[in-house]
């Protein structure tokens, strides 16, 4: 018997784990790490910057072992990307960046989520394939820029 | 000994498909709940031809059970 799967992800992490895979998100996208703790909370915001909030709805951050305010700050260029805890639990990225529109950052935020979200599934996903001794077949990166994993296992 | 396979796609947006292949009967759907609790929701499920073909024993069974030889 056989069987095909849709699964949609459920971001539930510790702090490291969520920052794992966004320092595999910032790497993919060529952002750079440039804090990991926040201590900028009070910098005010110029009048032309934009700056646009997404919060991955199906997402809790466990907040064991993890320091009030603590973010994560990424940047590219003119913008910045920070990834934090909301007050929800939930994982927020918002964008913002001087000479970008909302709809630019937006876009962003969008793309960076996705990736973060295709990033911790994998970290997931092979940590328990391998704990479950699964051999990896084949992996692979399509140009659709999705991630294909074969694996295979022996069962008396 | 029986081979298990799975292919595993996880989409650009972070949607995730999964193939289960060689698994007979319940322990395909053990692997099914299994993939399921690790990555999130049921989205969308079903079971290839291969789960329609009849069992050896279920065939045997029957043929038993309507006293037929072949």
């Amino acid at each position: 018997m056989g069987a095909v799967l849709i699964l949609t992800p459920v971001i539930i992490g510790s702090w490291p784990a969520i920052t794992t895979a966004v320092a595999g998100a910032a790497a993919a996208m060529g952002l750079m790490v440039s804090q990991s703790v926040k201590e900028t909370l009070n910098e005010g915001q110029s009048d032309a910057e934009q700056s646009v909030e997404l919060e991955l709805s199906d997402s809790e951050v466990l907040a064991e072992s993890m320091a009030t305010d603590q973010e994560i700050v990424l940047t590219k260029g003119a913008i910045e990307l920070r990834v934090k805890r909301d007050e929800r639990g939930r994982c927020s990225v918002c964008a913002k960046g001087t000479g970008h529109s909302e709809v630019e950052l937006k876009k962003i935020a969008e793309e960076f989520t996705q990736k973060l979200t295709q990033c911790f599934v994998y970290d997931k996903v092979m940590r328990e394939l391998k704990n479950k001794d699964f051999q990896v077949v084949n992996e692979e990166v399509s140009e659709d820029e999705s991630i294909r994993i074969h694996v295979r296992r022996w069962m008396d | 000994m029986a081979q298990h396979e799975v292919e595993i796609t996880i989409s650009k947006e972070g949607e995730v498909k999964v193939h289960i292949k060689g698994a007979k009967g319940k322990s395909c759907l053990v692997y099914s709940k299994w993939l399921s609790q690790l990555v999130g929701k049921v989205k969308n499920q079903k079971l290839t031809s291969e789960h329609y073909e009849p069992e050896i024993k279920a065939r045997i069974d029957l043929k038993q059970n309507l006293g037929i030889d072949e």
